[in-house]
Formats: C-alpha cells, sequence, structure tokens
C-alpha cells in the first residue's frame, strides 16, 4: 500500500499581513504512512494543515489530495479527509451520539449507513456508554476522543490530526496515541502535527520538521539523525580485559570510536540496535565480563536543537 | 440542501435545550401581551357586583345596570362575599342595597345605598352608572309619591305605566376631533403587534450570541472541513436563526388569536409581515454574529440595541403618541414599518395589497443587512 500519494504538497505559501506563516512547503504523504509535522507553537504546521483541509486559502504552491486538487471551494476531495482539529470543534449541549449524527450527515451518510457508523466509532472511542450523555459533561479526555472520533465517522482515506493531545492528561494522552497507532495500522494515511518529540517518535513513519514557516528537514527518525550527525553511544560495564575489548570493538563496522573508561566501555555507533548483539559477543570472545548495557539514541530533540538552534518548546 | 436542514434544525434544538429560552420565545411575549392589554387596553367590560334584597324596587334597580351598555353586573347574596370580591378584584365594584329598601321607599324614609369600589380608573367611570341607575328608580319613587300626596291611589302602579308609556330624555354621546385609536380596537390588539415585532427582533439577535460560540468552538471550520460548500453552511446557519424567529412569531400570533381574541387583521397580510420581519430579524442576528467576537459582548448589546430601536420603533410607546420628528426618526428602524403594517391590516382594514410598501421597506433591510451579513460570515469562517 505505500507508495501512493494521498497528500502532495509543492511550494505551499500563506501570509498573514506581514508575517509569512509558511515558506514554501513541500511534502507528500503516502497511503498507509504517518507523517509527522514537527515544530514548536507558531511554526506553521496548523496553517498548513488548514490549507491542506481546504479551510484555507493559499498564496501559493499547489495542494493535492489522491491526486485531486484541493482548493477552498472543491468539495470532492474533502470526502476523503477526516480532520481532528485541535479545539475540541464539538456542540457541548448536545450529546457525544446527536454530534455524531451531525457530522456523519455533513459526511453524507444517512440512514443505516450513519447508524452503524456512529455505533462502530462510539465503541473504537470507547464512549458506548456514555453516547447519551451531554458532551459538557464528559471529562477532558472524552471530548479529545469524541473529536477524533468525528474524523473517522465517514472512514476517510486520510485524517489529519492537529495536536490533538494537547492540554490532555498523560492516560488519556496515551490512550489517544494508542488509537492513533491502531488507526495508521489501518492502512490510512495519517497527518500529524504535534510540538511534542516523543509523540513524532512514536507514531510518525516520517517526520517533517518545521521551523519559521520552512520544512528544515525531513525523513525518518533516524534518516534525520544521521542528516545532522549525531550518533548512539552504548556503554559497556563491566571487568575483564576491557582493552582487548576495546581493541576488537574500534574494528568492526559501523563502530565510529571506543572510549575507555574505569570498568567501561562507550562505543560510537550509527545503530545501536542493529550492531548491539555483535558488540556484546565480540567484547565478551575479547575476555571482557559484560555486567551492565546501557545505549543512549540521540532524540528528535536534539536533532530539532542542531537544525534551528533552538528547542522544540521554546 | 438536505444539509442545510441538518445544521438549522441543529441550532433549533440547541436554542430549545436551554430550557430558560423556551420561557424567553414562547412565554414572556404573551405574558406581557397580556398584561399590557389587561392594564392599558380598552374594549374592557367592567363588572359591578350587587348585593339587593328580594324586593320589587330592588329588583327594578338591579335590572336597570343589567340593562346599561358596558357594564356587567353578578349578584352576590351576602354584604361581606361582595366586599371580599372587591377587594380581590373580582369584580371592579359593588352596590349593596339595605335589606329594608323596599320598605324605605314605598314608605317615607330614605335610603342609603353603599358603594363600593378599586382604586383604579374603573371606579369612576362605574359609580356614574351605578348613579344613573339609582336616580332613575329615585325619579319613579318621587312621582309615586306626589301622587299619593294629592290622593292619588296606586301611585306607584300609575308612576310606572307613565314610565313606559313617556319617553325619556335620549343622552347622545358624540366623540369630537380624531380618535387616537378606533373604539374597534380590541383591548390586546395594539400590544400583541407591539410585542410580537420586538421579541421577533430580540430573539433574532439572541441568535447571534449561538452563532459566535459556534464560531468560537471551530464547529463551523469542521464543517467546512467536510464536503459541504461554504454557501450551504451559512444557508444552514441562517435558516436556523430564521426558522427559531419564524417559529415564534407565527406561535404568538396563532396563540393570542385563540387566547385572547387578538384581531390580525387579514391572515395574508399578517403572513407576509411575519415572513419578512422574521427575514429583517435573522440578517441583523447573522450580521452581529459575524461581526463580534465575544458572545457575551454580542449578547448584552443585543437586549440594548433589540430593546432601544423597539422602543424608538414604536414598540413600546404607540407611534401616534410620538411628535412628528420623533416619528420620523423612528421610521429609521425597521419596527416601525411593521407597526404602520400592522396599524394598516388591524385598525383600518387593510389587505396585503395596501401594505406592500411597509413590505418594501422592510425587504430591503433585509436584504442590505442580509447580504452584508453572508459577507461577513463567509469572510470570517474562511480567514479566523
Amino acid at each position: 500500500m505505500v507508495g501512493d500519494p494521498i497528500v502532495e504538497v509543492t511550494g505551499l505559501r500563506k501570509r498573514f499581513g506581514d508575517v509569512e506563516a509558511v515558506r514554501g512547503i513541500d511534502f507528500r504523504v503516502e497511503v498507509g504512512e504517518t507523517y509527522g509535522l514537527l515544530g514548536p507553537n507558531g511554526a506553521g504546521k496548523t496553517t498548513t494543515i488548514s490549507i491542506v483541509a481546504g479551510l484555507l486559502r493559499r498564496d501559493a504552491g499547489e495542494v493535492k489530495v489522491a491526486g485531486m486538487p484541493m482548493d477552498i471551494d472543491t468539495a470532492a476531495p474533502r470526502a476523503l479527509i477526516g480532520l481532528v482539529p485541535q479545539e475540541l470543534a464539538v456542540y457541548p449541549d448536545l450529546t457525544g451520539r446527536e454530534n455524531l449524527r451531525f457530522f456523519g450527515k455533513l459526511y453524507g451518510l444517512s440512514g443505516a449507513s450513519l447508524r452503524r457508523r456512529v455505533e462502530e466509532v462510539l465503541e473504537v472511542i470507547g464512549l458506548r456508554d456514555r453516547a447519551d450523555d451531554r458532551v459538557d459533561e464528559y471529562s477532558g479526555g472524552m471530548k479529545r476522543r469524541l473529536n477524533i472520533g468525528i474524523g473517522l465517522l465517514h472512514e476517510p482515506k486520510l485524517l489529519i490530526l492537529d495536536e490533538p493531545t494537547v492540554g490532555v492528561d498523560p492516560q488519556s494522552r496515551n490512550a489517544i496515541l494508542e488509537s492513533v497507532e491502531a488507526l495508521s495500522a489501518s492502512g490510512r494515511g495519517v497527518l500529524y502535527t504535534t510540538h511534542y518529540m516523543e509523540e513524532a517518535e512514536r507514531l510518525c513513519d516520517r517526520v517533517g520538521i518545521i521551523d519559521e514557516g520552512r520544512l528544515v528537514a525531513e525523513g525518518t527518525r533516524r534518516e534525520l539523525i544521521r542528516l545532522v550527525g549525531e550518533r548512539d553511544r552504548v556503554r559497556l560495564q563491566g571487568s575483564g580485559n576491557l582493552s582487548g575489548a576495546a581493541d576488537a570493538l574500534g574494528r568492526l563496522d559501523g563502530v565510529g570510536d571506543v572510549v575507555a573508561a574505569d570498568r567501561s566501555l562507550e562505543v560510537v555507533t550509527v545503530d545501536a540496535a542493529r550492531l548491539l548483539p555483535e558488540l556484546l559477543a565480540v567484547a565478551t570472545e575479547a575476555g571482557m565480563a559484560v555486567t551492565q548495557v546501557e545505549v543512549s539514541q540521540p532524540d528528535l530533540e536534539s536533532v530539532f536543537l542542531h537544525l534551528t538552534g533552538k528547542a522544540l518548546r521554546d | 440542501m438536505t444539509k442545510a436542514f441538518t445544521i438549522a434544525a441543529v441550532g433549533v434544538l440547541r436554542l430549545f435545550r436551554d430550557r430558560s429560552n423556551i420561557f424567553f420565545v414562547f412565554v414572556l411575549p404573551l405574558a406581557l401581551v397580556f398584561l399590557i392589554g389587561s392594564v392599558f387596553g380598552g374594549g374592557f367590560t367592567p363588572t359591578i357586583g350587587v348585593s339587593a334584597p328580594d324586593g320589587e324596587l330592588a329588583r327594578e334597580v338591579v335590572s336597570r345596570l343589567e340593562e346599561t351598555d358596558g357594564i356587567g353586573v353578578r349578584s352576590y347574596t351576602a354584604r361581606d362575599e361582595l366586599v371580599r370580591a372587591v377587594e380581590r378584584g373580582d369584580v371592579q365594584a359593588g352596590v349593596i342595597l339595605p335589606v329594608d329598601f323596599d320598605e324605605a321607599l314605598e314608605g317615607d324614609g330614605t335610603v342609603a345605598v353603599e358603594f363600593l369600589a378599586r382604586p383604579d380608573a374603573a371606579g369612576p367611570q362605574l359609580r356614574t352608572a351605578v348613579a344613573a341607575a339609582i336616580a332613575e328608580e329615585s325619579a319613579l319613587v318621587r312621582a309615586a309619591r306626589f301622587g299619593e300626596r294629592r290622593g292619588l291611589t296606586e301611585a306607584f302602579d300609575v308612576a310606572r305605566r307613565l314610565q313606559g308609556e313617556v319617553s325619556g330624555v335620549e343622552v347622545v354621546t358624540r366623540a369630537v376631533g380624531e380618535a387616537l385609536f378606533p373604539s374597534s380596537l380590541g383591548r390586546f390588539d395594539l400590544g400583541a403587534s407591539q410585542q410580537l415585532v420586538l421579541f421577533m427582533f430580540l430573539t433574532g439577535l439572541a441568535g447571534a450570541s449561538a452563532l459566535i460560540e459556534t464560531r468560537q468552538l471551530g464547529v463551523i471550520r469542521r464543517m467546512m472541513s467536510t464536503p459541504t460548500g461554504v454557501g450551504t453552511i451559512l444557508l444552514g446557519e441562517v435558516l436556523g436563526r430564521y426558522g427559531v424567529v419564524l417559529v415564534q412569531g407565527v406561535y404568538i400570533v396563532a396563540f393570542s388569536l385563540f387566547a385572547f381574541g387578538v384581531d390580525w387583521g387579514d391572515p395574508l397580510g399578517a403572513v407576509a409581515i411575519l415572513v419578512v420581519f422574521g427575514a429583517v430579524s435573522t440578517a441583523f442576528a447573522v450580521l452581529m454574529g459575524a461581526t463580534f467576537r465575544n458572545a457575551q459582548q454580542a449578547g448584552g448589546l443585543g437586549v440594548i440595541l433589540g430593546l432601544g430601536v423597539a422602543a424608538l420603533g414604536g414598540s413600546m410607546v404607540p407611534l401616534e403618541i410620538f411628535s412628528p420628528t420623533m416619528r420620523r426618526v423612528a421610521h429609521l428602524t425597521p419596527h416601525a414599518w411593521a407597526y404602520d403594517a400592522f396599524a394598516e391590516l388591524v385598525r383600518r382594514d387593510g389587505s396585503l395589497s395596501d401594505i406592500l410598501g411597509e413590505l418594501g421597506v422592510l425587504a430591503a433591510y433585509a436584504l442590505v443587512a442580509g447580504t452584508l451579513a453572508v459577507w461577513r460570515l463567509r469572510v470570517v469562517t474562511t480567514w479566523e
């Protein structure tokens, strides 16, 4: 399934008065892929997805959804998109079921198919027991789940989630992330914006790092880390022939450097996860009794810092 | 179009989910129609309670009162019961004839007739009616006594016979100058049309807050992410507000017609005013809802504007009372044109064709405000 773009964005630009919010962004999301736009508040994430969802007129560039041009007044591609906005865009004085039925009708569902989808979505978001309660009686996490559920009603090919975990307690946040993981696994494309590095790392197949309206880098987590020259570090603690082990490890392909310290070795490598079994085997064979292993991998936070010179939460 | 009705239906559902809105939309307008009609309205028939003994002369007094135009008579057996009825306002006045009424008059004595009244405008009028009836009866008694002094036997019978044969003095009441309102105007008629216009506009403006809330929640933006055109969304939002205003208008007209007997004039004309004035209210509501950012701000200003324009436009005090200058100023408001249209239908028996001018002005209000409103709503929903 991966390989066909569900979204193609080229040369996107958007200005609000004197502020150029989006300055020429290009990216594509493949079918079945979860693509993350990672950047701090005000980086241009919401503006970008608003244009992708056809809510905002662009100044320049092109957006295609499943090959169809998307604009503010085009209807057809919208049927393929499920938008989950950052704000809780639901009626608080209606029940969860009434909200779902209302938006289901706007997505073109009716009759038996509407009833079936409403029940299925209530099951997916875990609100079946509270479906007939007013939304203003829901907890924050339940409201967020309903907010996501509305975007799923018409079984879209592309789900756009704009910072869906903002202001959510850790337990609800985890539940939301699990839901998104399940949705990705179901084969639909997901465009996910966040300023939480951990969410991008956990959910996204590829990440676009966005700052001040520009896409400064794009790729898988590993590609991004490699791009900025960051390496994994494996710390082997133990006893025995540490210097012999250091020499043997230093000769391995993929190992950059080995630094010996008191009762431990620090191995710098490009891919700790892949090399770890071999590192352990070689160190043991060289006479080192390994008692503890510690792997530290650079994260997207450090990539962002390297690329922009500032932290994600600046 | 189905989607527009879906959006409109949710707007109506949300409005009535708040129970207090049921009071403001349906109960309060009719309560005010009733209150204003009761206090200020014409066409009211006051009732006099009478406590009279069983005697021929006493019965004649009661009959005279019953024959008096413009008052009703209710009998009470006990004096205390009548006093309580006056105190409670069940009757507007009371007349108490003493138990020896007939004996005293057939003899040579005098009787004191007790008159009770509430301290309102009806009291003096009723006192005049009672005094006239008593005077008529006392004229008969005086004539009979005169006959008896002249040795005429059966003097009462002769006096009664003569009273029947000799025509009395005819009193003719004639209005001088131009009447402010025709005498045929029912007690609720004027207030009903004023309250109808006032509340349709107020309810419309209250919809502005709901529209702002829908925008603030991001629900309109979310609707736009569905395969639903911007025009359909705007139409749905407008229809929802219009539906509420129109339902309220039809309800006030229908209920007041059947419960209070309000005369709304030519039905076609009345429906036309409802439809066009409802559009005016909706247009102003959507314009406010698309202009203000804050629901509280719009709600507060909506009430001030709604009441202020209503006062200026003749929905609180009749336009006929305004000075010519103020009347011209009043016609800057749509309310004054609706007032004129209803005046034509109700007071001058006009028909739809007689109010086309007023309807045209109201339609122009709706068109101008509606165009601005839709333009503004489109701007804020697509650029926010």
